[in-house]
């Protein structure tokens, strides 16, 4: 090689190694410069993908967020009931996904545990509200400590009572009740009025909406019927006593024909009417049938209260709805953030109840809010004390129709063998985890 | 240059007829070209078939051979989903389920279809529009009428039990969907009411296509209505008994918005069709391999009952 020939190689060499180490530096300053302006100013498009069943706020927050962006516009694509998975799913297995997702939480960690989804710790811990967000949506959307996501809406559980059959049986319209036991004597005495009126109703045939009004009262006496981190995950059944009381008492107020025949078919597409009609004095049930009560005579007849802990003192909801999440390669992930900054702002949170759904930030519950919202109010009170069972298998053990938690809820109630209940409950719920580990 | 080699007579005349008959196309070469020709019209027909039919169903083959999650990633299990579907004791209710469905409905949706295509069959005031009130159905289409039946059969409010309370046949709070029996009876009602106008087509295509002449004949012979019908109509209708019969079973086979509209596979999983269990597997449980393992069970057991079906159906008509 001729020395002309290793100048220019050694300078070519130079060039090189200062280009590497000026990218390396690069990165590590644009990583930095983009943690700032990350979520700031983005421009371009963002696609949405929120789930038709809660599409209210979603249409709401995408018409007032293009209304005030000039350069960063949201697209909303709404996704079918039953298959809002199956298409986050396609679209990450094909390489192609939205920018932001409000995902079922309870699917959360389904996405999380594959790593599918952006881990937005530090822009969830730069928040100055962090603290208020709804712990049980937070807690689903958690893995390692880290964050997957973060609250979209609430959708909460409440109980509803019926003011007007409440005195007319002799209770106090006032003094809703506070535990299961009350909730049998209540019904067994609003029950007595006959002419059609019911004590207590339930969706008998809705597995999703029996773990959704049911369970909450486990949590508020402190018990979970999943225990322990995924992966190693154990039934919690045989030696749950609240459960084998809240079953008592469902099988209870069912055997004395005091709720409804209908119950045991109500899939939840009618869930609620007969409390609507004014035929039924206890409905444990969701805060959005709150939507349908638009006269000021319902409004002064039906109210509703947190979900009593099984043994009272105490209360919970279940921490239901969506989180926002960000699948890992979003297109415009900053543009997806600076959408979801805005959305957790209150003046969009305080408008959710007019979709039916709730704020998830506990610190939008202010006076004003209660007084305009007085049936939210209740929720949002609840949301602070709201919990989930925290399971890659949450679908798998409560909501398909042969799952163990309805089989033992159907053997518990409807056949009253309490015990061959819990038994199948136990071993049903714990081959499920055991099949579906994380 | 020419052949000094001599030929006699005879040769050169065999030599020339073979001449001739290379630049005449033989049946041969016409053969041949039809061949060509055939293949060469079908192929966008193939090219069609291969693509949304048989890589779909190859990759399905290679799926179950995975363990396919809905997300993440996978490996190759060999044949682990399906010995573990051996042992499934769902999967092998489900199949048990279906064939007891299938048999229950076949026969009667093939009966009472023939029945109303011998009815309609003529073109006598009035068969249009009793052709169009049976057909009516299988244009509404299955989903909405599991729709109006889930509200029709609901206890105490449905129209179901206040007819048959009236009759003492039901109490009017029967709850006819959360009893295995009992939602299979409605079921299989409404499947039989909603599939025997299409086999009344299927048989009363055929039927009209019959020469009337044959019938002309057999009645000059002295043959009866119930002769005609049992020695003529049905062995000239053979292919379409077939095609029906054939039909009503892939169909069963393969119901699921019926049980996933009006029991969602309950009580527990005993009305889980089999498709509604591959449906559950693959989007509820996300685990595609096991459920295309499954899915590959279905086309092996359909294709086998149909191959029977077709060979037993084909008799002497072919």
């Amino acid at each position: 090689m001729r020395g002309s020939d290793k100048k220019r190689t050694l300078t070519f060499c130079v060039i090189v190694a200062a280009a590497l180490v000026s990218a390396a530096c690069g990165g590590s300053s644009s990583s930095s410069t983009s943690s700032k302006t990350f979520g700031v100013n983005a421009t371009g498009t963002v696609h949405f993908w929120a789930r038709q069943a809660t599409d209210g706020p979603a249409k709401a927050l995408v018409a007032g967020f293009n209304a005030t962006h000039k350069n960063l516009k949201v697209v909303l694509h709404l996704t079918p009931p039953n298959d809002d998975t199956s298409q986050l799913a396609t679209a990450i297995r094909a390489g192609s996904v939205p920018d932001v997702v409000g995902l079922n939480d309870i699917d959360v960690p389904t996405f999380s545990h594959e790593h599918a989804l952006m881990d937005l710790t530090p822009y969830i811990n730069a928040l100055p509200y962090k603290t208020a967000l709804s712990p049980g949506h937070l807690k689903l959307a958690t893995l390692d400590g880290k964050y997957y996501g973060l609250p979209y809406l609430a959708d909460l559980s409440v109980l509803w009572y019926n003011k007007k059959l409440f005195k007319e049986a002799g209770l106090d319209p006032n003094s809703p009740p506070t535990n299961y036991a009350e909730i049998v004597a209540d019904s067994a005495k609003i029950s007595a009025l006959g002419h059609g009126i019911y004590g207590f109703s339930f969706a008998g045939n809705c597995q999703g909406c029996l773990g959704f009004t049911m369970l909450p009262s486990l949590w508020a006496v402190g018990t979970h019927l999943i225990n322990g981190p995924l992966g190693t995950q154990t039934a919690n059944v045989t030696s749950n006593t609240p459960l084998k009381t809240m079953l008592a008492a469902y099988h209870t107020m069912w055997a004395k024909h005091e709720t409804p025949v209908a119950d045991q078919t109500q899939n939840g597409l009618t869930w609620g009417k007969d409390f609507e009609a004014g035929k039924v004095g206890i409905l444990p049930g969701d805060y959005g049938f709150a939507a349908a009560f638009t006269t000021p005579a319902q409004k002064a007849e039906f109210a509703d209260a947190p979900l009593p802990g099984v043994t009272g003192d105490s209360y919970s909801t279940f921490d239901g709805g969506d989180d926002f999440v960000v699948p890992a390669g979003a297109p415009n992930a900053s543009g997806a953030w600076e959408f979801i900054k805005w959305a957790l702002e209150p003046q969009q949170q305080v408008k959710y109840p007019s979709e039916g759904m709730t704020p998830i930030r506990t610190d939008v519950l202010t006076p004003s809010f209660s007084t305009a919202n007085p049936y939210d109010a209740v929720a949002l009170k609840a949301l602070a004390k709201g919990s989930v069972e925290y399971t890659l298998a949450y679908d798998a053990v409560f909501n398909e129709p042969g799952s163990p938690w309805f089989k033992m809820f159907e053997d518990a109630v409807y056949n009253g063998n309490l015990p061959a209940g819990i038994s199948e409950g136990q071993s049903g719920i714990q081959s499920t985890l055991d099949s579906i580990k994380g | 240059m020419r052949s000094d080699v001599k030929v006699a007579p005879a040769e050169r005349t065999l030599r020339r007829r073979d001449r001739a008959a290379q630049r005449v196309p033989g049946p041969h070469a016409a053969s041949r070209r039809n061949t060509r020709t055939g293949l060469l019209l079908v192929s966008p027909a193939l090219a069609f078939v291969a693509v949304f039919a048989l890589f779909p169903l190859a990759f399905g083959v290679y799926i179950s051979l995975t363990n396919w999650p809905l997300i993440g990633p996978y490996h190759f299990t060999g044949l682990a989903n399906y010995t573990a579907l051996v042992h499934n004791p769902v999967f092998l209710e489900s199949i048990g389920f279906t064939l007891k469905y299938t048999a229950i409905v076949t026969v009667p949706i093939f009966v009472l279809g023939y029945a109303l295509a011998v009815f309609v069959r003529s073109n006598r005031p009035g068969s249009t529009v009793f052709r169009t009130m049976i057909f009516l159905p299988y244009i509404i289409g299955l989903v909405p009428l599991s729709f109006m039946a889930v509200v029709e059969l609901q206890p105490q409010s449905g129209t179901v039990n206040f007819i048959l309370a009236k009759f003492g046949i039901v109490k009017a709070t029967t709850a006819w969907l959360v009893h295995t029996g009992l939602a299979l009876t409605a079921i299989s009602f409404l499947v039989i009411w909603f599939a025997a106008g299409f086999t009344m087509m299927l048989l009363m295509a055929g039927m009209q296509a019959i020469p009337q002449d044959i019938y002309e004949s057999a009645r000059v012979d002295g043959a009866s209505w119930w002769s005609a019908e049992w020695h003529l109509t049905v062995p000239l209708l053979r292919r379409s008994i077939a095609l029906s019969l054939i039909v009503s079973v892939v169909y069963s086979f393969l119901a699921f918005n019926q049980f996933f509209i009006m029991t969602d596979g309950g009580p527990g999983t005993s009305t889980e069709s089999v498709v509604m269990g591959i449906f559950q597997t693959a989007f509820a449980d996300m685990n595609v391999g096991l459920a295309s393992a499954m899915s590959v069970v279905l086309v092996v057991v359909v294709g086998l009952i149909t191959f029977v079906q077709f060979r037993f159906l084909q008799g002497d008509a072919d």
